[in-house]
């Protein structure tokens, strides 16, 4: 039985959740989802506390509303739009606080990129060095630029799929993904030299 | 269409890349144990760990609520204030003034009623009246209060008050058809001597003629 399960496509093993409540399906959806959402959350938000928990609210939201799910999407794009959302709310829950904090000395939460001034160009070529630098001013980038650029960039879905997961229509998505390019590619000039 | 976004991926070619090849974040190993214990103990509040940030902003809410409440409570407590407006202490003087000078007023206009005729006597009845019903209704008018400020009317009239200023003079203008607000207007009247001599003399006559026909009516009887 359990074999057969991971073989089922996500909507199918939703689908057998929904109807007869089997916890293997539920086991085997997060088990699938769980590496992809973090990615997602971190690459978003930019704390990895704070990621393990959105992602972990995000699999409670699946488990307690497993009935609105409607077998017309696709899963993956359902628990995508449920994880920005919680990634999105704790933003601005995040941006709420360190505006009400007069002695914010919190300089871990603030992403900052450092000056070009200040880095080696053989440190700036290194790889961590520069992964660390892509996701700082990934972090800088407005989040409705970013949220686009991520899932389209790093996660690697159509554009069809993020359309569904924002809402937007998918003109409106090219045209995002292209701006938050552009950003992204303005705060790391001294590493693209054009 | 899909030219135009093919050129602006070429165009970020290096960026892309390099976010494709941006190193993936995995779960940690305790992530499903932790998800089915929140599950099992139904423990499904947010579990968020906000760190406590000391700010001011907190403060700001209940000091204001505190602050406006004493303010408030200092302008709107009746007992201070009875206690400190001197105006209002003013107004009940006046009052008391008022009620005693209607007594006596009246006093003196009954008597005045008894030795003057009866066409007279309407008229002061009304003007009585209606003094009584200034007096009520604006009480500070009649009042002696305040004579540095009062005005003799007489003295305007006849030119010998040489002290009145002008703006005294205008309120005596604008106000003669009213009765005025202005709390030292005293109207003094003196009688003239050949009017008087003349309602005694009328006064006389009608007593003597009811003396005649009380004699006459004792005659008949």
């Amino acid at each position: 039985m359990n074999k057969l399960l991971t073989e089922f496509s996500d909507e199918e093993l939703i689908k057998e959740y929904q109807d007869h409540n089997t916890p293997e399906a539920y086991d085997i959806l997060v088990k699938r989802y769980k590496d992809p959402l973090m990615n997602f959350v971190y690459r978003f938000v930019g704390d990895r506390d704070i990621c393990t928990d959105v992602v972990q609210d995000t699999m409670i939201k699946f488990y307690l509303n497993k009935d609105s799910y409607r077998s017309f999407a696709k899963f993956s794009t359902w628990i995508y739009t449920i994880a920005g959302n919680l990634a999105k709310n704790e933003l601005k829950r995040r941006r709420r606080r360190v505006i009400f904090s007069i002695d914010n000395s919190d300089d871990e939460r603030s992403p900052q990129i450092e000056d070009k001034m200040f880095l080696a160009p053989d440190k700036a070529a290194d790889g961590e060095m520069r992964n660390e630098i892509i996701q700082k001013a990934l972090l800088k980038v407005k989040p409705v630029y970013r949220e686009v650029v991520i899932l389209r960039d790093i996660q690697d879905l159509s554009y069809e799929e993020i359309s569904e997961i924002t809402g937007l229509a998918i003109g409106t998505v090219k045209s995002r993904i292209n701006r938050g390019r552009a950003q992204l590619q303005k705060l790391l000039k001294h590493i693209y030299r054009e | 269409m899909k030219k135009i976004y093919n050129e602006e991926e070429n165009k970020f070619s290096e960026l892309l890349k390099d976010l494709k090849d941006l190193p993936k974040i995995k779960a940690p190993d305790n992530f499903e144990y932790n998800l089915l214990t929140r599950i099992q103990n139904k423990n499904f509040g947010k579990k968020m760990k906000e760190k406590k940030h000391f700010s001011w902003a907190k403060f700001l809410a209940p000091s204001a609520v505190v602050a406006t409440t004493i303010i408030l409570f200092f302008i709107f407590f009746p007992s201070s204030q009875e206690n400190n407006n001197q105006l209002l202490q003013q107004t009940k003087l006046q009052n008391n003034q008022s009620a005693v000078n209607n007594s006596t007023s009246a006093k003196n206009e009954l008597k005045d009623q008894q030795s003057v005729p009866s066409n007279t006597k309407l008229q002061s009845n009304s003007s009585s009246l209606l003094g009584v019903n200034n007096q009520t209704a604006k009480p500070s008018s009649r009042s002696p209060l305040y004579d540095s400020r009062a005005i003799k009317l007489d003295d305007y009239i006849s030119g010998s008050n040489k002290n009145q200023s002008n703006t005294n003079r205008g309120n005596i203008v604008n106000n003669g058809e009213e009765p005025s607000q202005y709390d030292g207007f005293i109207v003094s009247e003196k009688p003239d001597k050949k009017t008087l001599e003349r309602y005694r003399a009328v006064v006389d006559s009608i007593k003597k003629a009811q003396l005649k026909a009380d004699s006459l009516k004792k005659v008949q009887k």
